[in-house]
């Protein structure tokens, strides 16, 4: 079979830059049945729907300091779906008021070769986890309480822990760069979270250390 | 005559009444039977409660004490004819047109309707039946618990919040630490890479080819020489990784390369 000609032009371009707003709160394991109500009667009427999925961070180290990082999703509820693999950018500092974390984000779907695609392009993977919660709309806003599960044999998505005795809560949204309003939006609806959860921005630089 | 006088302005005042009760209830079935489908609950209880507040203006000014008592009154009829009259009818706005043997007893009924009369008969034989002692003690139940409601209600607002704060301080839904840790191990796995127990990932571990099957594995080791660059090589990541497992024995190291390096990903 003939190699496709090499002067097709890659496709580049027409991609919208899209931008993830982001809040995240954490739920004590007591609380999660008021939440879970709340969300119920704040969002969007459809039925809930839950997932367990399986994320993998994949790193790839080049000579400068920052490695760069790609997320791939599976889900476990649904084992022939494709693939998710995202890339989340560093979050735009700048802003003090912006109530949302704010960083560069690009989605795509890809197949079940996916692990082994990226092995041989060189990146290793780094962390894996097992998420299962709850998925909530509203909207355009996406509120995603999970509860996070270590892997305790790599590759073994039955045996897992839980990290903690918290569910995580997270609020985004995705939109086009330049959109402030949207994080308005999203702080008068964490407003109607509180006092059960507080979303907050939590800036993950600031963790580290 | 003064009696009289009383009765004829009594029965005008209730009939301007009535005819109010009436306008406002033939509003709201109009409203119920045609834009039901913009109706709002708020607009509803607007409606019954103009209807309630009438009823309750009626009642009044019949308890009033220069009513004189309309239970002396009798109202007999003198001529009933099955034929229609024109008069009555303009009068009833064509709902009573004839007046005749069949309408008597409902438009002059004095007694209350046969069901409600059985229920008054059950009503007051059960209340004999209990005894004025028994009776007495459940009105003075009844009595504390809408004095204990009424204060409740009427106290001021600050109390209730107050008390409501209280309660939910004590119940706290949400653990900050919490909250750090797992946004922590969303956005660059902390805690969560190098917790597996020791066993199988002991120094023996030799062909690393072995591992890159299937599911990538996290950590990838290394024995011997070469282990005193990784410390310096491994990212933040890989630091903090290490800093954290206190339980790993040091044999295991991380070795996260680049692909940059012209090294064969099987050869490790």
């Amino acid at each position: 079979m003939e190699a496709p000609p090499v002067t097709v032009m890659p496709v580049t371009g027409g991609t919208i830059n899209m931008m993830e707003y982001l809040l995240q709160g954490s739920v004590l394991d007591q609380a999660l049945e008021s939440l879970l109500h709340r969300l119920r009667g704040l969002c969007d009427n459809m039925e809930p729907e839950t997932f367990t999925d399986h994320e993998l961070v994949y790193l790839l180290k080049g000579q400068q300091g920052n490695p760069f990082i790609l997320r791939a999703r599976r889900s476990l509820s649904h084992p022939t779906a494709p693939w998710h693999l995202r890339y989340l950018g560093q979050s735009e500092v700048g802003d003090k008021s912006r109530h949302a974390l704010v960083r560069n984000c690009v989605d795509v779907a890809a197949s079940h070769s996916l692990p082994e695609f990226l092995n041989e392009m060189g990146f290793r993977m780094d962390h894996e986890f097992v998420s299962n919660g709850h998925i909530f709309r509203k909207g355009a806003m996406k509120i995603v309480v999970s509860k996070l599960s270590r892997i305790l044999v790599p590759g073994n998505t039955e045996n897992t822990e839980h990290l903690s005795l918290s569910y995580l809560v997270e609020l985004s949204v995705l939109a086009p760069a330049g959109q402030d309003t949207v994080s308005e939006d999203m702080r008068s609806f964490a407003e109607q979270l509180k006092p059960l959860v507080h979303l907050e921005k939590i800036d993950p630089s600031k963790q580290r250390h | 005559q003064r009696e009289e006088k009383q009765l004829e302005a009594s029965v005008e005042s209730l009939i301007s009444r009535v005819a109010h009760v009436k306008n406002a209830l033939h509003s709201f079935i109009y409203k119920l039977e045609n834009e039901y489908e913009r109706l709002t609950w708020p607009s509803v209880l607007d409606n019954f409660a103009l209807l309630s507040g009438q009823l309750n203006t009626i009642n009044k000014l019949l308890r009033n004490e220069k009513t004189p008592s309309f239970r002396n009154q009798v109202i007999i009829p003198l001529v009933l004819s099955p034929d229609r009259d024109e008069d009555l009818a303009k009068l009833t706005e064509q709902r009573v047109p004839v007046f005749s043997h069949e309408i008597v007893p409902d438009y002059l009924r004095t007694k209350p309707d046969p069901e409600v009369e059985e229920q008054e008969k059950t009503l007051s034989t059960e209340a004999a039946r209990i005894g004025p002692d028994v009776a007495q003690k459940q009105i003075q139940a009844l009595n504390k618990l809408c004095t204990t409601l009424l204060e409740k209600l009427s106290n001021p607002r600050e109390d209730r919040d107050a008390e409501s704060a209280a309660m939910r301080q004590s119940k706290p839904s949400f653990n900050p630490a919490d909250t750090n840790a797992l946004v922590s191990a969303v956005a660059f796995g902390k805690g969560l890479s190098k917790c597996r127990p020791p066993g199988p990932v002991a120094p023996g571990h030799q062909g690393q080819g072995s591992m890159m099957s299937g599911g990538p594995t996290l950590q990838q080791v290394t024995i011997g020489g070469g282990s005193g660059q990784q410390a310096g090589m491994g990212g933040p990541v890989a630091q903090q990784q290490q800093g954290q497992t206190g339980k790993m024995p040091s044999s295991i190291k991380t070795n996260i390369k680049s692909a940059s390096g012209s090294m064969h990903p099987y050869n490790r």
